[in-house]
């Protein structure tokens, strides 16, 4: 905010979308008041997720920025229309768009299936092409189902958790996605309700920042995705039943793991190539009572954690 | 104020500016707090980089009766270094949020400061006289060769130049998850609060290796959080009160003796929203940043971003009294919202203790301060500005013209400077003295006398 020290100039434009809040049942006004919902939705999302401080970010801003966020979004529930249009232009999401379908099919069950190529559908587990260890080290925490949504969790959820580091933080995102906690029947209400309405992922892909690796796409999903940002700042312990010092990558090589988001133009999934995903499965497969398949919680314990740690850090 | 009768009327004078000239701002120069200790002498700022500076009043020239005397620095150190959370790859900032003063129990001063983790006792003592004859060794403090001892002597104290020493004596820290936003003293001088985004702590001010939590607002699913805490302050007189705000407008009263986590609070101070006003950034613009209890501890003052209220405690339902600081921003919120300068959160002050004079002081854009009297109901905007400022002149009162055609003399909101801004002001507790801080400078005001 600093530094410039010019002074503001009057934007004309936006004298329109400032004056007196009219209601929105108000006729000619009605798309002004759109208008200007849409722009104040379209500000709040780029402030929570176009800021990359080196300081954590402020919890009281970023709290009334959700609230806004959800507010607007509630309206829009309430109207009936689930997908606003953006206004700002996002090329970078448009670059994005693409690769983030490459990159997280997982997100194919939260759109209407029919609407993405039938290739890109993945029937197997999210693993295959977003792997990441964290999602190994939570206590049975994701579904492989691509339809886990509507048949509720199948997992007991642990609150969004402190990441280690971002390419953790974007796991769990994604795995939260897959597996939104109970509480949030709201959102998970919405997106069975809104399922035809909903528009594809990578549609309405908003500017992507540096350092977030996950889609955020489905407004809906935004429910979920928000709260991460509270994440930053708690200290509760990573991972429910696993203290951290089990875990503790101390002589773990996790350079691996060390990748610059920036640069990071094709998703998580390029940067987790090292492992293999069908060597990954293969290796899961024996410690699970069944093969991998839909429905199926993922448990395991420290062992087999510590094996596949092995796995990954060996190759 | 200005041209009004009535012998009550302030009139403002520049008195002082402490900081640099330049355009230029350095980061670490930028003022967070100010704060007069409890006698007056002593004023103390501090800044985004870490640092604590005091200010001292000279001692009064008793033939110079046209002005109180001016402050002068008295000490300086690095309150804070900024550090880094390796476990989150954050950094901690040395910003220093808050200074409060202990009152003086003895020859030496102690301060708290704090920043978003943690906090500090300082003490801050004077040193005028050192032992100098000492048998062992020179002046200089190398050692003597002991065989050249002929003659012992008792080493007696010499006066020497004036040293003002500052030293940390507790450091509570670890006991904040989230950035503290508020400290308090409780009246019984022994302890005090802590308050961050979601939790209050009480500390003994001996004891730094545990605080006792008395309010915990984090819901069990972070998902669920749609209300943080954004200040808290102990009641002035009565020891087991205290009070915090929430970024949703309410104030919540709790009594310590209720119980031992006060989740529960004993009053809820909340004003009914206007729905005329009703509009996106309704709640953003309700979020408290300020509450400040009157001396007497009957009422207490909140800020929030368009206006300041007073509250009596015995009425939560609305406040007693309300002032618009800059109403004509309304029809701005959402530039402001996209700029940032929603968040701003600027503080307010009370008058000091003279109990003839009720006025309410807080700050605006554009190097404006505002301030209410309660008596008079009337309202005066000034400005913090090194022009046209010659000590003993009286400030010239400011308007801003909201719409309309503008008068000689006002400024439109359009040109408003929205990164020249007034967060923190303080009132000497005595006399009519008031500090000023814009973004690197003090400025210090007094009335203008006889």
């Amino acid at each position: 905010m600093l530094g410039k020290g010019g002074k503001r100039k009057f934007d004309e434009h936006e004298d329109g979308l400032e004056g007196k809040v009219v209601s929105p049942t108000d006729g000619p006004s009605k798309v002004s008041y759109t208008l200007q919902r849409q722009t104040i939705f379209n500000i709040s999302l780029m402030k929570l997720y176009n800021h990359r401080p080196l300081t954590e970010p402020s919890l009281q801003k970023t709290v009334l920025i959700n609230n806004m966020l959800r507010r607007i979004q509630e309206e829009l529930k309430q109207e009936g229309s689930l997908r606003p249009v953006f206004v700002t232009a996002s090329q970078p999401a448009d670059s994005l768009g693409d690769t983030f379908r490459e990159a997280q099919p997982a997100f194919s069950h939260l759109s209407s299936q029919p609407l993405l190529p039938p290739d890109l559908v993945s029937t197997t587990t999210p693993l295959e092409s977003c792997l990441t260890p964290a999602s190994l080290l939570e206590d049975d925490t994701f579904c492989t189902s691509p339809t886990v949504q509507h048949d509720g969790p199948t997992k007991a959820p642990p609150p969004a958790l402190q990441p280690i580091k971002d390419s953790f933080s974007s796991a769990l995102d994604e795995i939260e996605e897959l597996c939104p906690a109970p509480t949030s029947a709201e959102a998970v209400a919405a997106e069975t309700a809104d399922d035809d309405s909903k528009a594809q992922p990578s549609e309405s892909t908003i500017q992507k920042p540096e350092g977030f690796l996950e889609s955020r796409t489905a407004e809906p999903k935004l429910m979920d995705s928000l709260p991460s940002n509270f994440e930053i700042t708690t200290s509760t312990g990573f991972l429910t039943d696993l203290t951290l010092d089990d875990i503790l990558f101390a002589d773990i090589d996790t350079s691996m793991y060390d990748f610059d988001p920036c640069t990071s133009a094709t998703g998580a999934a390029s940067k987790m190539a090292p492992v293999s995903a069908d060597e990954l499965l293969k290796t899961l497969a024996p410690y699970s009572s069944q093969p991998v398949a839909p429905n199926q919680p993922f448990k395991m314990d420290l062992t087999e954690l510590d094996h596949i740690m092995e796995v990954l850090v060996g190759s | 104020f200005p041209g009004a009768g009535g012998g009550n009327d302030i009139q403002w004078c520049f008195s002082q500016v402490k900081g640099a000239v330049d355009d230029d701002v350095a980061e670490a120069d930028i003022i967070s707090t100010v704060e007069f200790n409890h006698s007056g002498e002593l004023l103390a700022t501090g800044d985004k980089g870490g640092r604590v500076v005091i200010f001292q009043q000279e001692q009064e020239n008793k033939t110079q009766s046209h002005s109180r005397g001016e402050y002068n620095v008295y000490s300086t150190f690095q309150s804070h270094e900024p550090e880094f959370d390796y476990l989150k790859s954050l950094e901690i900032e040395e910003k220093i949020n808050k200074i409060r003063w202990l009152p003086q129990k003895n020859a030496a001063q102690f301060l708290l400061s704090t920043n978003d983790k943690t906090i500090k006792l300082w003490k801050i003592s004077e040193r005028d006289k050192r032992p100098e004859g000492y048998n062992l060794k020179e002046e200089d403090g190398r050692y003597r060769d002991p065989t050249t001892v002929t003659t012992l002597r008792v080493p007696v104290f010499r006066p020497m130049d004036l040293m003002v020493e500052a030293s940390p004596r507790r450091i509570f820290a670890n006991a904040h998850t989230y950035h503290i936003n508020s400290i308090s003293i409780n009246s019984d001088y022994e302890t005090y609060l802590s308050a961050d985004d979601l939790r209050i702590n009480l500390w003994h001010l001996e004891i730094t290796d545990r605080s006792f939590n008395i309010v915990d607002i984090k819901p069990a699913n972070m998902e669920e959080l749609t209300e943080v805490i954004t200040a808290a302050e102990f009641h002035p007189n009565s020891c087991n009160t205290f009070v915090y705000s929430s970024s949703k407008g309410t104030i919540r009263l709790c009594d310590m003796r209720a119980s031992a986590l006060c989740d529960r609070h004993s009053k809820l101070f909340e004003e009914p929203e206007d729905p005329s006003n009703r509009s996106f950034f309704s709640e953003i613009i309700s979020s408290i940043s300020d509450v400040k209890f009157s001396h007497s501890g009957r009422y207490m003052m909140t800020r929030d971003y368009l206006s300041v209220k007073i509250w009596d405690l015995n009425m939560e339902n609305r406040p007693v009294e309300t002032y618009q600081v800059h109403e004509y921003l309304r029809s701005k919120l959402c530039s402001l919202y996209e700029n940032d300068c929603i968040f701003d959160k600027f503080e307010c002050c009370w008058n000091g203790s003279d109990r003839q004079v009720l006025i309410v002081m807080t700050g605006s854009y554009n190097n404006f301060f505002r301030m209410f009297d309660r008596n008079t109901k009337r309202d005066i905007t000034l400005e913090a500005s090194r022009e046209n400022n010659k000590p003993r002149t009286v400030l010239k009162p400011r308007k801003v013209c909201a719409s309309g055609k503008r008068k000689k003399d006002e400024i439109s909101v359009d040109s408003l400077d929205f990164n020249k801004k007034i967060l923190h002001t303080a009132w000497h507790p005595k006399e009519n003295i008031i500090a000023v801080a814009t973004t690197n400078n003090l400025y210090i005001f007094q009335d203008k006398m006889n």
